[in-house]
């Protein structure tokens, strides 16, 4: 009964089967259960990258989401719209609290900050530049459509900052948002293997900025993993390179003629 | 108040706040800073600035100039950390809802978006190192991290 009246409250012309998934309930079940999944391949197959929890989740559900859509004869964004969204949207909400939860491993490594600031700032101003440039080339490298590149551009800025930006330089938002997306999941299966190759152990520092820089605020959890400065200094990227991006990308974008 | 709480590491051997005054204090920071958003958003719709960064800002902020005592919001923070990889799974479950922009320019847009994703982590790493050199051999400056829990 309580169903019935939740979905009514939500998208009161739901009928049929789908009304059984309208609710928060789903969402939140379906994304625990994929997660958990993922947690347990992760441990059985001893940590392999690509059974990454967060991995592993996104891919499960997507999935899941597809084969019930077409079950239903629905689309899948439509039936993402109503049946997943309510639940996914309250989990998604409690990344605000762990976003701002970054200024106590933060406020803990306060001498680096002191020490380094002036480092720290260069570094990411300079190399938001130097990857904007890099960027922009692989994109007309793989040929990617005006549109296409100016999406990629603002990927640096956490999501929030990085939509607006991409519409304001002709980019697609919803690209940008996927991009985004896939940076962090890409650093939670790969930042390990990445801080190997390109032997970044030595400098937690640098390691820090650009983990938080190009894996945002998974990436930040990440680093926490490595070590406190390592974290610390994620977290500083994540609120510096989106100020940062926010100005350099209409500058930029304007420059090579784009937007 | 938290005048002694100077330990840089702050390996706190005092009582963390119970768990529901420490979400009080993340509630009261994040509807701040939320008000500030939107206010940001009136006045300056050009720039954009999110909560979740205005309120890490602020509680950085009141943590650093003793407002707030890190044992207030420790050991929730850190569990709210522990479990982001678990709170990002609506977004990756989000793209479901757009997989259709990826018929448009194909599988192009995945490669160049993990190429991207690469360059950002090395070109920001590198340049990091290479300031902390010039600081080293041009201004003769110490560069070393107490860090006691490399991993």
């Amino acid at each position: 009964m309580s169903v019935s009246i939740l979905a009514a409250a939500a998208a009161p012309v739901i009928k049929g089967p789908l009304a059984y998934f309208a609710t928060p309930f789903f969402g939140i079940f379906l994304s625990i259960a994929v997660y958990l999944l993922g947690q347990w391949l992760f441990k059985k197959f001893n940590g392999f990258f690509l059974f990454q929890p967060l991995f592993v989740g996104m891919v499960l559900g997507i999935i899941v989401l597809v084969i019930m859509a077409k079950m239903l004869g629905m689309d899948t964004a439509k039936f993402y719209t109503t049946a997943y969204k309510p639940g996914g949207d309250i989990i998604f909400w409690f990344l605000n609290p762990a976003t701002i939860a970054f200024a106590v491993p933060l406020y803990k490594r306060n001498d680096i900050v002191k020490k380094f600031w002036l480092e720290i700032l260069l570094s990411l101003i300079v190399g938001a530049f130097v990857s904007l440039f890099v960027i922009f080339g692989i994109s007309k490298l793989f040929g990617l459509s005006n549109v296409g590149i100016a999406s990629m551009l603002p990927q640096a800025a956490t999501t929030a900052i990085a939509l607006p930006i991409s519409t304001a330089v002709g980019g697609n938002a919803a690209v940008t948002a996927m991009a985004c997306i896939l940076n962090a999941v890409i650093i939670y299966a790969l930042g390990g293997w990445l801080v190997k190759v390109f032997r970044l152990n030595s400098d937690p520092i640098g390691t820090g900025l650009g983990l938080g820089t190009s894996g945002h605020t998974v990436g930040s959890a990440f680093a926490l993993q490595l070590g406190s400065v390592q974290g610390s200094m994620a977290a500083i990227a994540v609120v510096i390179i989106s100020i940062v991006i926010d100005i350099v990308v209409p500058i930029f974008a304007a420059l090579v003629g784009l937007g | 108040m938290a005048e002694n709480n100077k330990s840089k590491t702050a390996t706190s051997t005092k009582k963390d706040a119970p768990i529901l005054v420490q979400i009080g204090i993340y509630a009261t920071v994040l509807f701040i800073s939320w008000l500030i958003s939107e206010f940001v958003a009136k006045t300056f719709p050009k720039f954009p600035l999110p909560t979740p960064v205005i309120g890490l800002v602020l509680l950085y902020l009141a943590l650093t100039f003793k407002i707030i005592k890190v044992e207030w919001v420790d050991s929730f923070g850190s569990f709210m950390i522990s479990l982001i990889g678990f709170l990002f799974v609506p977004s990756g479950i989000q793209l479901a809802g757009t997989l259709g922009i990826l018929q448009n320019e194909g599988w192009k847009l995945v490669i160049v978006i993990i190429l991207s994703t690469i360059v950002l982590l090395v070109v920001v790493a590198y340049t990091a190192r290479l300031f902390i050199w010039i600081r080293v051999h041009w201004f003769h400056g110490d560069a070393t991290v107490n860090q006691d829990d490399q991993k």
